[in-house]
């Protein structure tokens, strides 16, 4: 399933909330459009994990955390990989376009392995893109659905930024 | 792959057919048990090859055991689900059934010799017995909102190491040890991530019933 909405200025909002402003992917905290203060941003608990896998491929995002500082994780033990939100900057998919493909691929991989020994109707994951039009708008895609579906979102990411 | 661990493959391939064939309702109780036995000691085989793979720092090789020895924890879980129902134990049933289901998922997680040996296979089984066998459950998922967490296989703070969940490393599994909560919620789920929380039993017009068997439970 694909869902294609608006969403907030990214930029904006992480200068109002105190957050390093991302000038290339990063990952957004679950309630990065609700949240009061920057004390209440919570990330989702597969964060980390995304991090490291990043870190690993040799994809460099821009933490919204500060030095030193850390923002909470939730986990809702539910059978599902949720994943977090990635912002796509406009500039990323005009000038490396190759990486966004690079970072969900190695998202799906790892899902490949996640989920192995599980029935494959129960495999599913959710996975939710911000990213820019190139008239300067911010969309949000949800996804929801079998995890090597990712492979088909650098596309998805390319035809909204186009809008 | 490691002669030793290759040459013990086959044994243990041996072995697993040999007790595979008890694990229907209509085998005889006292096989089930007796191969139950027989897992548990051939278990104790594969941990020690394990450890010897750790010792010679051989990774594949101790997550090729590690594997292993889960498709052998499955298939005793699955046995001792089987002796549970005919001992008309079905709630004990059920745990065995999840643990088995765990085992098999660990098994493929850790290395690739599970889905080789038809993990896939097997863990579509467990979840077809887990929809016959079973009435439809209602299951409790805990909702946390984590501060900390530190790495199984490291004990650094989790996202600062290499190390990532699901993954195994020479023999062990990598998974988070959560030490900091800072809010707790439960919720009733459908398919929540652990499926020993259930429902247990519910009253209704002032009876008490067992969720799994039906039968009323008399207040103490």
């Amino acid at each position: 399933m694909l869902k294609v909405s608006h969403y907030i200025d990214v930029r904006k909002r992480a200068q109002e909330l105190g957050c390093n402003i991302p000038t290339s992917i990063a990952l957004l905290p679950r309630n990065f459009e609700i949240s009061a203060s920057k004390e209440e941003l919570i990330h989702e608990s597969t964060t980390p994990t995304v991090r490291v896998l990043w870190r690993q491929n040799g994809i460099t995002e821009t933490p919204l955390e500060q030095p030193e500082e850390k923002f909470p994780f939730v986990s809702e033990h539910a059978f599902e990989w949720i994943g977090p939100t990635i912002f796509i900057p406009a500039m990323l998919l005009s000038q490396n376009p190759h990486l966004v493909t690079i970072a969900l691929n190695v998202i799906s991989n790892y899902l490949t392995e996640w989920f192995r020994g599980i029935p494959r109707d129960s495999r599913k994951a959710k996975l939710r893109i911000i990213t820019e039009t190139k008239s300067g708008l911010y969309k949000k895609i949800e996804y929801e659905g079998p995890p090597d579906g990712l492979k088909d979102l650098p596309e998805v990411i390319r035809e909204v930024h186009n809008e | 792959m490691n002669k030793e661990v290759e040459s013990f493959l086959k044994e243990f391939i041996e072995v697993l057919r040999e007790c595979e064939k008890f694990c229907f309702m209509s085998r005889g109780k006292e096989f089930q048990q007796e191969a139950v036995k027989k897992l548990t000691t051939f278990k104790q085989k594969v941990t020690s090859l394990k450890e010897q793979m750790i010792k010679i720092k051989d990774e594949d090789s101790a997550n090729t055991m590690l594997s292993l020895e889960n498709l052998i924890d499955a298939m005793i879980n699955e046995l001792k689900m089987w002796i549970a129902l005919k001992e008309d134990k079905p709630n004990k049933a059920w745990d065995f059934l999840i643990n088995a289901q765990f085992a098999v998922r660990t098994a493929a997680q850790a290395h690739s010799i599970a889905i080789d040996l038809n993990a896939e296979g097997y863990a579509n089984k467990l979840h077809l017995l887990e929809k016959l066998l079973f009435p439809p459950q209602m299951f409790f998922s805990p909702s946390l909102i984590i501060e900390k967490a530190k790495c199984s296989i490291c004990g650094k703070e989790y996202g600062e190491c290499e190390h990532i969940v699901g993954k195994a490393y020479m023999g062990k599994m990598c998974y988070k040890i959560i030490t900091k909560i800072k809010e707790m919620k439960v919720s009733i789920v459908k398919e929540p991530a652990n499926k020993h929380a259930r429902m247990l039993q519910f009253t209704d017009e002032g009876i008490t019933r067992d969720f799994m068997t039906w039968r009323r439970i008399e207040k103490r």
